[in-house]
Formats: structure tokens, C-alpha cells, sequence
């Protein structure tokens, strides 16, 4: 058995992380000491392994509760997994669609400003950005 | 009319429901062009189209459903829009 800083320190974690994901219905200790300390198994470290792995991947907490879930269900198959990762996937891609169209925004923004050492009222940029927000009311 | 069906391959779930939603859409319309689409394949694609959960459906180039319908959701939804045309 594994006190909760042992196992932070394998999985490198930390034991603050190990308590939030107890909270989030993510581990659970398998036993405590007399004195109520954690007490863990070797399969929560395969299980914070997997935790870390799947948020690496940009699953959030929730979506990888129900990927433990499905590891653990019989009727589960491959292609369930599979199918969260595509849509994981997906949902990745439109971010990265959405963060170049800010970054672009932004190329126009800065190619507009032709003189930096303009005095602030004077600013493109911010000029450019007033606009847009009362495009936006 | 154009439907698209986005689908993860290997989708069990997909492969059942494929037949009898392309026999609904085509007692609702005529003229109907239907595509099915492996995301894998056409990833961008399914971007663009704003399809985020699969599988999908996308007539005319709008996403419509973000989960599988039922044959008899997409007739209704292609007769309204086939009336919302007229």
C-alpha cells in the first residue's frame, strides 16, 4: 500500500492534485491507517496514469470519469474509446480553426499600425478595437 | 437536397441506423443527394461544418442533428425544409 505522498511522487503529482481528483469522483483510497491517513493500491497509480494521460490529451475531468468508466464496463467495446477520442479530437480542431482566426485578427490589427511611436489616443489598434465593440452592442 | 452523415468508422451504432435513415430521407424528398462521411477522412470538412459530436447530420450545409436522429426525425426536419423552399 501507498501513503498519498508515495504515490504522488510516482505518478509525479502532487498530493494536493490526488485530493482534487478524490473530490472529482476520480480515485479513492483503497484503505486508511488507524490514524485516517490514505492509503492507496498499485492500481491508482495506473488509474492517476491514465487520469494524466487523458487530460495531456485535453479531456476534461468529467469526460475522463466516463472513460473509466467505460474501461471498466464488459459491454464497452474499442470503438466507444474510440469514438470519444474523435469527437475529443473534433472539438480540438475547431479551437485550433478558432484561435487562427483571432491570430490572424490580430496580424491585420498590428500590419495597420504603421507608427508606434504614435501617441496612444492615436492608437489603430485600440481605435480598431472600439469599433468592434460597437459592432458588438 | 444534400444530407451528409458524418460517422466515426467502425460505429456500430452508425452502420444499423444508416439504411433506414437514407430510406426515410428519400421517401421525403426527391432529388436527394446523400453523402456519408468518415471524419477521419474529411476532418477539415466536418470543422467547417461545425460537427462536434458524431455522428452527425448536416443538410444544405447546416448542421441539424449532433446526434443520430430517428427515420422519422429526419423526414420531419426534410419536409420542412423542403416546405420552407416552396
Amino acid at each position: 500500500m501507498l501513503t498519498i505522498g508515495k504515490l504522488a511522487a510516482l505518478t509525479e503529482t502532487s498530493t494536493d492534485t490526488l485530493r482534487y481528483y478524490e473530490r472529482e469522483g476520480l480515485i479513492e483510497p483503497a484503505d486508511r491507517t488507524e490514524s485516517g491517513y490514505r492509503l492507496y493500491d498499485k492500481g491508482s497509480e495506473r488509474r492517476i496514469r491514465f487520469i494524466r494521460q487523458a487530460q495531456h490529451c485535453g479531456f476534461t475531468l468529467t469526460e475522463i470519469r466516463d472513460l473509466l468508466v467505460l474501461r471498466n464496463r464488459d459491454a464497452a467495446c474499442c470503438g466507444d474509446v474510440r469514438k470519444r477520442a474523435i469527437e475529443k479530437k473534433l472539438q480540438l480542431e475547431h479551437k485550433i480553426k478558432a484561435m487562427k482566426s483571432m491570430s490572424k485578427a490580430l496580424d491585420r490589427l498590428i500590419a495597420d499600425c504603421a507608427n508606434e511611436a504614435q501617441p496612444v489616443e492615436d492608437c489603430t489598434i485600440i481605435a480598431a478595437l472600439e469599433q468592434a465593440v460597437g459592432q458588438v452592442h | 437536397m444534400k444530407i451528409e452523415l458524418f460517422h466515426a468508422p467502425g460505429c456500430s451504432r452508425c452502420a444499423g441506423a444508416r439504411e433506414s435513415l437514407k430510406a426515410a430521407a428519400e421517401t421525403a424528398v426527391t432529388g436527394l443527394e446523400w453523402r456519408e462521411i468518415n471524419v477521419l477522412d474529411e476532418m477539415d470538412y466536418a470543422v467547417e461544418r461545425g460537427v462536434l459530436s458524431l455522428p452527425a447530420v448536416v443538410i444544405d450545409g447546416e448542421l441539424v442533428f449532433s446526434s443520430l436522429p430517428t427515420p422519422q426525425q429526419l423526414r420531419a426536419a426534410l419536409i420542412r425544409r423542403n416546405d420552407r423552399r416552396r
